[in-house]
């Protein structure tokens, strides 16, 4: 109690288990976003052994470029005529983020990480901190961030919503809603009435001010009859832009898997995260296959970037601290479902989506944040290599 | 059994423990001397620089207890800098109007702060008890991810924490900049951390640095260390947590973002991981750098791209060349301080040929404010770049060493043998 009556933000809200259906869908099309920047993380820790802290700021670059594409399409802040959207419009976008993220990507790994490479680890876990810094504060003196600019949500083609009933509405309650709509339509109408009357006089008569009582009481009653009909019922409302948002999202890692597992580069890959100085030996070409890596990571992070300032959560500001948190969360996500391991970090991804949507479905929205970071200690106290993680003790 | 030692003029424990006194007293008189100065002569922004100093020169030195003397990676300092700050704001809100008005004598603000670092000091040694226990089984990258969460974590609770104003922060009472205080707790966590490194306990937190397993071996508490080592830590950097607070009197969450506990890291790992003189002076010069980059006039955009280039350009040259040259040090010096020449020159004129392109030179020049931050990450990845274990790396400023260093850097004589 005390600790209740000392962080207000706390309320014990009563949980309303019909939401709940729409809070886990909501939380697994958020988790799909996590679990594509995640895949970023845990490639590049699973050849490296580096924690890539600038990951998150490739995500940010990524944004940027799609608003100066749709920039480029017309859709400035101060355009007078609203131009017409194209389906293609969006295909430019994220073919444009995804070049530009993994060029970043590859120019970071190039010139800060691959110096530092035969030094201890720390000293590029050190180079990724500056370097994310660098990108985050470097970036506020070249990059439009004051008033924090947004991507026009009209460039989004798809604008409407899918509705899924699980559960029909209460039959019974439709007779109610019915007859307080008629109540409230009279009650309108003879307030309508009234008020053509009383028109030249400023306060109206006592006869008006009773009907226009009446009328709104009309009016509220209708509207929580409505609202009591629609409660009674579970049904999941989507974005199609969100739904678009997974599908692609699945699309990629199906590309992904298909690289990682099936190409002779993706073996190579594959052999390089086993052993670096093995697969050195073996006659691959090391330095290509980590150039490799952070392109794949960072083009997944590109296309991310687009959707999430797109089609996910439209009209989102974007500025240079733009892959901050997704950067944090879907780190976790690499760790909660084992870092690098591929498949752990999808799960881990839609894990963390659903466990913040749940977070902030108990009503601790102020929390969600911290939610990823509690998760994390636990994760690493519990569980250090993770859901999905090889245990293998630390040699001498 | 043996003969008894042969007897000196002087006792060797008589003559530490003089020795030791004349130096808290030298310390108290030194931080009540620059109290003295900095209210004296300088303005009272300058003064609160001068505070600040110490604050981040007691940070640094705290956390290289932790990263540098015991080599656990931690970054999230700032979060017990933050449970300082908040223990006194709670505190303070709560209790020193109640003492102002109930005794018959007000409450120096002096003994207040004092008191309120006393309980800053439990409250942070407490944090930093239970953030060292999840050391004992994670090592390196983890670690660092642990104390980074551990750090928000400690942000976010502070942002929900409604009695403090939540994410808007609060004014809390007496406000008080304590120059000779804040000194006085820098010199006291330099002067721990020089006795411990000379002490037996010390020689165990070295120890782990180097070899958990050999530590073990030797007999060495690995968790005790570990956890020690984050205790006193993070004592000392509630205890500035509090000043700080009593400082600023305004504060807030966004004091004590994330970007606070990098600044220190960058501190400590300029200085030279392990090197408690290193950390000390690179906590004082890196705090002050960004404070002279505000009165620099705006830098107009051209010439920012051009120095921007223009770096890029000469680090990767000076990279290039120190790693392949195999000349002797002293050529090696001269001409990489060539390169820096040329490099300069460079920027200059890339500068000025940029602001004859329009669409540069229309850019709004740049405050130097802005670069603040940006100086740090700069900082950091030239530092990884050409000397990892920073400046001092493992040594301790002293005449001694500049004379070594010098020696092999110079040209040297005839007579002199080559190392």
């Amino acid at each position: 109690m005390v600790l209740h009556g000392l962080f207000l933000g706390l309320p014990l809200a009563a949980l309303d288990i019909r939401t709940l259906p729409q809070q886990i869908v909501n939380g697994l099309l958020n988790g799909s976003i996590y679990a594509l920047i995640a895949l970023g993380y845990t490639m590049v820790y699973g050849i490296l052994k580096l924690i890539n802290f600038a990951h998150g700021e490739v995500f940010m670059l990524g944004a940027y470029t799609s608003l100066f594409v749709s920039w480029a399409f017309g859709f400035t802040p101060n355009a007078t005529v609203e131009p017409q959207t194209q389906v293609w419009y969006l295909l430019v976008m994220i073919v444009a983020s995804m070049t530009v993220s993994g060029l970043a990507g590859v120019l970071i790994e190039r010139f800060a990480y691959r110096p530092l490479r035969n030094q201890p680890r720390i000293a590029s876990l050190i180079t990724a901190i500056g370097m994310s810094m660098l990108l985050q504060y470097g970036g506020q003196l070249f990059l439009p961030n004051s008033p924090p600019p947004n991507i026009d949500a009209m460039i989004n083609p798809y604008r409407g919503n899918v509705n899924i009933t699980l559960v029909k509405s209460n039959e019974n309650l439709v007779a109610a809603m019915k007859s307080a709509e008629q109540t409230k339509l009279t009650a309108d109408s003879a307030w309508d009435a009234q008020k053509k009357l009383e028109e030249n006089s400023f306060y109206p008569s006592a006869k008006g001010q009773a009907l226009q009582d009446a009328a709104q009481k009309a009016d509220r009653d209708y509207i929580e009859a409505q609202g009591k009909y629609n409660n009674s019922g579970v049904s999941i409302l989507m974005p199609v832009g969100r739904i678009i948002t997974t599908v692609v999202t699945f699309i990629l890692m199906g590309v992904l898997s298909y690289l990682i597992l099936f190409t002779k580069r993706g073996r190579a890959m594959r052999a390089v995260s086993h052993d670096f100085d093995s697969a050195a030996l073996m006659g691959i070409n090391v330095n290509s296959i980590v150039t490799f890596t952070f392109i794949l990571g960072s083009t997944l992070a590109g296309a991310a970037a687009m959707m999430d300032a797109t089609l996910y959560q439209p009209g989102l500001q974007i500025n240079t601290f733009f892959g901050l948190l997704p950067g944090v969360k879907a780190f976790v996500a690499a760790v909660i479902g084992g870092i690098g391991n591929v498949p752990g970090a999808v799960v881990g991804g839609l894990l963390m989506g659903v466990i913040e949507s749940l977070v902030g479905w108990a009503g601790y929205t102020s929390w969600q944040d911290a939610a990823a970071f509690v998760v994390l200690i636990v994760v690493l106290l519990v569980r250090p290599n993770g859901l999905f993680g090889s245990t293998a003790a630390e040699k001498v | 059994m043996v003969a008894s030692p042969p007897v000196s003029k002087s006792n060797p424990v008589a003559k530490s423990l003089v020795s030791g006194i004349l130096s808290a007293v030298g310390c108290v008189a030194l931080a009540f001397l620059v109290q003295y100065i900095s209210g004296q002569f300088l303005s009272s922004y300058a003064n609160g620089l001068v505070f600040q100093a110490a604050t981040f020169v007691t940070l640094a030195v705290s956390l290289n207890i932790v990263n540098g003397i015991t080599g656990q990676f931690s970054i999230g300092h700032y979060a017990f800098f933050q449970i300082g700050a908040y223990t006194t704001g709670a505190l303070s809100l709560l209790f020193w109007k109640k003492f102002q008005g109930a005794a018959n004598v007000p409450m120096q603000e002096d003994i207040w702060i004092v008191l309120m670092m006393f309980f800053g000091i439990i409250t942070s040694a407490f944090a930093g008890w239970i953030v060292g226990l999840p050391s004992l089984r994670l090592r390196g990258d983890y670690l660092a991810i642990v104390t980074l969460g551990f750090g928000e974590i400690i942000r976010i609770s502070a942002e929900n924490f409604t009695f403090m104003g939540g994410a808007t922060g609060t004014k809390i009472a007496p406000e008080k900049t304590v120059v000779w205080l804040a000194w006085l707790l820098a010199f006291a966590a330099i002067g721990l951390s020089r006795n411990l490194l000379k002490s037996v306990h010390g020689l165990a937190f070295l120890s782990v640095r180097e070899d958990e397993i050999a530590a073990t071996a030797m007999g060495v508490n690995i968790t005790r260390t570990k956890v020690a080592a984050f205790v006193i830590g993070s004592a000392f950097a509630g205890a500035a947590g509090v000043l700080y607070a009593h400082q600023q009197t305004f504060i807030s969450p966004d004091l004590f973002k994330m970007d606070g506990s990098f600044i220190v890291l960058t501190m400590v790992i300029f200085g030279g991981t392990g090197s408690i003189t290193g950390s000390a002076l690179a906590g004082a010069s890196l705090f002050y750098l960004p404070e002279a980059l505000r009165e620099l006039p705006p830098v107009p955009f051209a010439s920012l791209v051009g120095i921007v280039l223009g770096l890029i350009a000469t680090i990767g040259a000076l990279k290039r060349y120190s790693d392949q040259s195999h000349a002797k040090t002293s050529v090696k010096a001269a001409t990489m301080i060539g390169i820096i020449v040329v490099g300069i020159v460079f920027m200059a004129i890339l500068g000025k040929l940029l602001s004859f392109v329009p669409s540069i030179s229309a850019h709004a020049p740049i405050q130097g404010s802005q670069l603040r931050l940006v100086v740090f990450a700069v900082t950091l990845i030239v530092l990884m770049l050409f000397r990892p274990q920073g400046v001092f790396a493992h040594h301790e400023f002293s005449w001694k060493w500049l004379r070594s260093v010098l020696a092999r850097v110079l040209p040297k004589q005839k007579e002199g043998l080559s190392s």
